[in-house]
């Protein structure tokens, strides 16, 4: 037992070293995925927070402000309560930012209202998180917002019948159940909803089930990385494509950073989101010079350093309305309302919900002039709320 | 020096007498380090809580990997268990923590009696498999109960009532923290009078060989599946606090991944002896903390490399090698392999 | 019936493939007495090295698969010498701590080296194209993954049964004193196998890439998968390593098919079952 007090006294020693800062720095704490099977969902946070403080500088009113990472693998409140409370308490954070799942933002708010520091969602993309704490702003998307739209485009291509194939968890669900309202209400029918194991490797048994349903299309939304690419290939692979069936599903799927390993097959695929990198207007190519520059690679880049560089701007609104002293409340009623131009187009904080309101954009994957597939906006909707929401 | 050779000589007579001694010395320097966690890092305690809670698991798989040589890759069913029957009583309304740790210590055992009756049919390879099919399914059961268990999106919203009426589980986490070592000692001592106990003897005798304690007359079934049970109630204690620590309960609590992290951290600190548990833990997320915080990209590579360390230098794990520095604290009980 | 057979087949090439990335496992595990959890890891490595070698050096995929086995096994070399070597005849808890340690740190050192994005081995054109097989099409790969699963097996049962070196391997496995005595030298033969364990899993994670895509996670991600399957079959046996990958490949597909909201319940269920009833696997060996 002695080796583990030494060690106690060690790392303290350690520690109080690195708590040491000047006092005219405001630090903000970022959690996100750094490491493990999420990897790269965490690299776009960085890239979009690097990317913001090189094109805005790294102070603001003469605060300086210092950026904390965190990480946190996979999805574990326990972990995430710990992290944050250290950030607040010992590295005296007055900004969090980040959190890339549900159940670890759900760990964090609880405490918001006690340490008077706001909540910068990145990502996370459920609904409820927003109505535990008056304290969170939400930069990314919900499922719901970025699929709503589908439901009408799949009416207006003469879409009637369609499958539904989701991974069973959260996100996956709420995709399910907001494409089939939207879908329904166009006047669509959704034949089928098969909800896949998240472990699923083989997804030939699904695309069978696909073909025998005998729908127009598939609407599928799985978690983006291997799963993604498995499902891609096989619905390629037994001449779905072939057969004319369409495929539809919210722009997780065919996020950019996929999109090489998906290769040809991804071509023709029709999904809604928030942001493409391909994106055309002068705020994003900054925005993609800089990102992929520090994401190591414009191939690496993804939509979470956009939900990263929206959520910093947010932030430094925050510390210029408070002048750097920490007052969480003012600081969100600061950003209430608040309107810019984002990479991804208009956007603005809805001051009722605090959710980010943003066009949401139907794309086709094609083939640009390099050779390389990417995301092609043919169409837009422009300021979607979130729809599991309530809004006055 | 007759002194030393008196207690010697009581010690190879009895052994009652210096173990007791040696177990309130082992005692003493839990609750200083406690303590020292407590006045060291006032900063960190969510983290020092969450160290508890995975310390109760893995005290939980030392019991029966240490003791009597059941090998399980799906021990986080019985944690998960009380994480969320605890979590679920809370959004009910009982929010008393000591009665929310009582409810998640009998889901544990009632899960460890379930976990036991199936894991005790096979041994070896096959048991260590059987234990991850059953943590896999309780995974896949828990995600698809999303109306009781909130699914992937986490169990939230209850939050449990201050203890004793007075001390709330706020930001700073002390009384979360003082709670759980109040926890982890109690169970502690519990647990040291269990495996001293002619029971906990003829666990080891299991573990040794079971082919002769049969013969001797005993039911080796029943023996290892009370152990299983009592190995429930502490791992559900474990789950319980960290559910009320953490106000949400997420699928993490019942994961392959966190019943192969924590059989990490008790090998690593030294099976059978209840000190290498605790070593083991504290010494595994320390370092994982440590190394994460400065290279929170990198990490995992540092921490691999520990474990291959500890390996090549002290096979038997940490405590091994603290029970090699220091003969004299050796501890007879602990059986290594 | 059309929906049968080709549930047959999708069940029957996911079985191979999954065969074809176990069976080195199933060698280490069986033969040698090894947990490797590492296994995985390697598969990993020559899914990178494969990558890279045809995106980066323009080989194409024959080559590309000859230098990943080759690659792989050249690393294999050193981290058999200093690390494995430490660990034979160890307590199953210190392997599965020793090779935890070194899938954690190849998971790092890929990461960093190659970052996190997935990594394809492209196809060859022959390979990539679907083919008729009358009733429906089935891709290329699928139909050569089957193909590879067989000539694994068949050459793997003939070196263990048939030649001089598969003797030796036996002696050694039954009692490594008695053949050092005999004068056979029981190091050589553990490296050997444990090179062709390792081969076999490069083999396996090349050719088996379309089913499980190559990523950093990828030695943790399918670690439980590989563990089972070996168990099921009995560690050591590649015909019970076959007749696992058969079984659980269809009970999978078919459950996928039939049930795709409960498939896992089924696989683990099924797992559960057959444990119970073949306590050492269903072609195990008495321990």
């Amino acid at each position: 037992m002695s080796g583990r007090k030494l060690l106690c006294a060690a790392i303290g020693a350690l520690l109080a070293g690195s708590v040491a800062a000047s006092a005219d720095t405001i630090k903000v704490g970022i959690i996100g995925p750094f490491s493990g099977p999420f990897a790269l969902q965490g690299k776009n946070f960085q890239a979009g927070v690097e990317a913001y403080m090189a094109l805005n500088g790294k102070s603001v009113k003469g605060h300086d402000i210092e950026v904390i990472y965190r990480d946190l693998p996979a999805a574990n409140p326990q972990q995430s309560r710990a992290l944050a409370q250290e950030l607040v308490v010992k590295d005296k954070v007055q900004y969090l930012g980040g959190v890339y799942f549900t159940p670890d933002a759900m760990a964090i708010t609880p405490l918001l209202t006690q340490a008077n520091t706001p909540l910068v969602i990145f990502n996370a993309a459920t609904s409820a998180i927003m109505t535990q704490s008056p304290l969170v702003v939400r930069t990314s998307f919900t499922t719901a917002q970025t699929t709503t739209p589908l439901g009408k485009i799949a009416v207006e291509r003469g879409i009637k019948k369609v499958i539904t194939a989701v991974s069973d968890y959260g996100p996956g669900i709420d995709a399910e159940v907001a494409f089939k309202k939207a879908f329904e209400a166009a006047g669509g029918q959704v034949v089928e909803s098969v909800r896949m194991p998240l472990n699923t490797n083989d997804f030939s048994p699904i695309m069978q089930r696909v073909r025998d349903s005998k729908a127009d299309a598939v609407f599928a939304f799985l978690p983006s990385g291997p799963t993604t690419l498995g499902f891609v290939k096989a619905y390629n692979e037994t001449g779905l494509k072939q057969a004319g069936i369409k495929f539809l599903a919210p722009g997780d799927l065919t996020q950019e950073s996929d999109l090489p390993a998906l290769g040809d097959g991804a071509l023709g695929l029709l999904t809604t989101f928030h942001y493409a990198v391909s994106h055309d207007s002068p705020e994003n190519k900054k925005f993609v010079e800089a990102a992929a520059k520090a994401v190591g690679g414009i191939d690496q880049l993804s939509f979470p350093a956009v939900g990263a560089f929206d959520g910093m701007h947010v932030i430094y609104k925050m510390i210029e309305a408070t002048d750097g002293k920490q007052d969480a409340q003012k600081a969100v009623n600061a950003v209430k309302g608040l309107a810019w131009t984002s990479p991804r187009g208009p956007v603005s904080i809805d001051s009722e919900t605090r959710h980010i309101t943003e066009n949401i954009y139907l794309r086709e994957v094609a083939k640009g002039a390099d050779g390389k597939t990417y995301n092609k906006e043919i169409q837009t909707f422009p300021n979607q709320k979130d729809p599991g929401l309530p809004t006055p | 020096m007759q002194a030393i050779a008196k207690s010697r000589q009581a010690a190879t007579v009895s052994g009652g007498n210096t173990h007791l001694l040696r177990d309130g010395l082992g005692l003493l320097l839990i609750i200083a380090a406690g303590a020292a966690g407590y006045w060291l890092f006032p900063d960190n305690l969510a983290l020092l809580t969450r160290v508890i809670a995975v310390a109760l698991l893995v005290l939980s798989i030392d019991l029966i990997v240490g003791y009597c040589g059941v090998a399980t890759l799906g021990q986080a069913t019985l944690y998960g268990a009380g994480a969320y029957a605890a979590g679920m009583a809370c959004l009910r309304g009982v929010t008393e923590p000591m009665t929310l740790i009582v409810i998640g210590a009998a889901a544990g055992a009632m899960a460890g009696l379930v976990m036991g009756t199936i894991m005790l049919r096979a041994h070896g390879l096959a048991q260590l498999v059987l234990s991850i099919a059953i943590v896999q399914l309780a995974h896949e059961a828990a995600n698809k109960a999303s109306a009781y268990t909130g699914g992937s999106d986490g169990l939230a919203g209850f939050s449990p009532s201050p203890l004793f009426g007075t001390f709330e589980f706020d930001l700073w986490g002390r009384t979360a923290y003082l709670f759980g070592l109040a926890l982890l000692v109690l169970v502690f001592i519990l647990l040291k009078f269990v495996v001293a106990s002619p029971f906990g003897m003829l666990c080891r005798g299991i573990k040794e060989d079971p082919v002769r304690i049969r013969s001797m007359g005993a039911f080796v079934f029943p023996v290892l599946l009370k152990m299983f049970i009592i190995s429930g109630a502490v791992a559900g204690m474990g789950g319980a606090l960290a559910a009320i620590s953490t106000q949400v309960v997420g699928l993490d609590s019942v994961s392959f991944e966190l019943s192969a992290n924590s059989l990490v951290m008790l090998v690593l600190g030294g099976l059978g002896s209840l000190y290498g548990a605790l070593i083991g833990t504290v010494i595994f997320m320390g370092f994982e903390h440590f190394v994460s915080a400065i290279n929170p990209f990198h990490w995992m590579t540092m921490v691999g490399a520990l474990l291959i360390a500890v390996v090549l230098v002290a096979p038997g794990g940490l405590s091994g090698l603290i029970d090699r520095a220091l003969p004299g604290m050796r501890d007879k009980g602990g059986q290594r392999p | 019936m059309q929906t049968v057979f080709s549930i047959a087949i999708d069940a029957f090439a996911y079985g191979m493939a999954l065969f074809i990335i176990c069976i080195g496992l199933s060698l280490t595990m069986g033969l040698m007495r090894v947990i490797n959890l590492a296994h995985g890891a390697f598969a990993m490595i020559a899914g990178y090295i494969a990558s890279y070698a045809q995106r980066e050096l323009g080989t194409g995929y024959a080559i590309a698969l000859l230098l990943s086995i080759l690659g792989t096994i050249v690393i294999s070399i050193p981290v058999e010498r200093f690390l494995y070597r430490r660990i034979y005849g160890s307590p199953q808890l210190t392997q599965v701590l020793m090779t935890i340690g070194i899938t954690f740190c190849v998971i790092g050192i890929t990461n960093f080296f190659f970052g996190p994005t997935l990594k394809t081995i492209p196809l060859p054109a022959s390979l990539a194209a679907p083919v008729d097989i009358g009733f429906r099409t089935v891709a290329g790969h699928r139909l050569f993954v089957m193909a590879c699963g067989l000539v694994v097996a068949a050459g793997l049962w003939f070196l263990i049964e048939k030649t001089a070196f598969g003797i030796k391997l036996r002696a050694t496995v039954d009692n490594a004193g008695m053949a050092d005595a005999l004068g056979i030298k029981t190091q050589v033969v553990y490296a050997i196998s444990f090179a062709i364990a390792l081969g076999l899993a490069a083999f396996g994670g090349v050719v088996g890439a379309e089913f499980l895509p190559i990523e950093p996670y990828y030695a943790l991600r399918y670690m439980v998968t590989f563990l089972v399957v070996v168990s099921v079959g009995g560690a050591g046996s590649i015909p019970g390593a076959l007749l696992a990958c058969l079984v659980l490949g269809a009970i999978d597909t078919t459950a996928r098919y039939l049930m795709p909201d409960f498939g896992n319940f089924f696989f683990y269920a099924a797992v559960i079952a057959i444990v119970c009833v073949f306590p050492r696997g269903f072609l195990g060996r008495a321990q």
